[in-house]
């Protein structure tokens, strides 16, 4: 759970979900490029990158001076799971207050 | 935004105020969310619901809102044990009740996800960007991408 926090949170800051999703658009980026398209700084890109990079969702190669960054989407497919997980906890309490609802009455 | 919620409903055989006994009174609670004891409840606006999570601990839910026999919600601290839940580190969970064809239709959202544990200058950020996509927006949309869509060339600056 406590991964899953890890990009939640990284993922609740809309700047970054920006970072994240021109970088998942380009297959592979360096900050320099991404900064190019985004109206943030080089060194801002790179402190989102350096957020994201912890939470698991990116992964980065040093390229010359620059790391070269691309999406891992493992770790995105594993927090939509979580979700369908919560989901799927709630269906369970539903049918059983559909249960306790339906069955004694008499109380 | 409508990408940080989890929305479920479900059609109950049982008139509304039936429904709502077994979703706000300690003895029902226990068994549909705690661990089968019941289950001690403030049902008041601010009041605590205390729940038990076997070793973990407890969960010390905060009621926001009861209007018999319609609305029932309460913050959920679900990652934290023993904290009373408060809008930072915690998720919504809202009942609603209505009449139906079959007796009741109940529909419960958790929401709150996008801006879970998030510091507060950041979640000033969130509001006022909030014409972009939740995170499970994203997550969608990279998925895609992951799944072959073609992607633009960047052009290196260097």
């Amino acid at each position: 759970m406590n991964d899953v926090e890890d990009v939640v949170v990284a993922l609740a800051d809309p700047t970054r979900r920006r970072v994240l999703e021109r970088l998942a658009g380009h297959g592979q980026a360096t900050a320099t490029m991404l900064a190019r398209e985004l109206p943030i700084s080089r060194q801002a890109v790179v402190q989102h990158l350096a957020v994201l990079d912890a939470a698991g969702l990116v992964r980065g190669q040093r390229h010359g001076r620059e790391r070269n960054f691309e999406v891992r989407a493992e770790r995105l497919r594993e927090t939509a799971a979580w979700m369908e997980r919560l989901a799927a906890q709630w269906d369970q309490r539903l049918a059983t207050i559909k249960r306790l609802s339906e069955g004694d009455r008499s109380r | 935004m409508e990408t940080d919620r989890i929305e479920r409903e479900i059609e109950i055989d049982a008139p509304q105020e039936r429904v709502w006994e077994v979703i706000t009174e300690g003895e029902h609670i226990g068994v549909w969310f705690g661990n089968g004891e019941p289950v001690k409840v403030d049902l008041n606006p601010g009041g605590v619901m205390i729940i038990d999570h076997g070793h973990h601990g407890t969960y010390l839910m905060s009621i926001v809102d009861v209007d018999a026999p319609r609305r029932f919600s309460f913050r959920w601290a679900a990652a934290y044990h023993d904290v009373l839940a408060t809008p930072e580190n915690s998720t919504l969970v809202e009942f609603t009740l209505e009449p139906a064809a079959s007796g009741t239709r109940l529909r419960v959202t958790e929401s709150g996800f996008d801006a879970l544990n998030v510091p507060e200058e950041m979640r000033e950020r969130v509001s006022i960007e909030n014409h972009s996509a939740g995170w499970t927006e994203v997550i969608k949309r990279i998925d895609r991408h992951a799944h072959g869509e073609e992607l633009s060339p960047l052009v290196p600056c260097e």
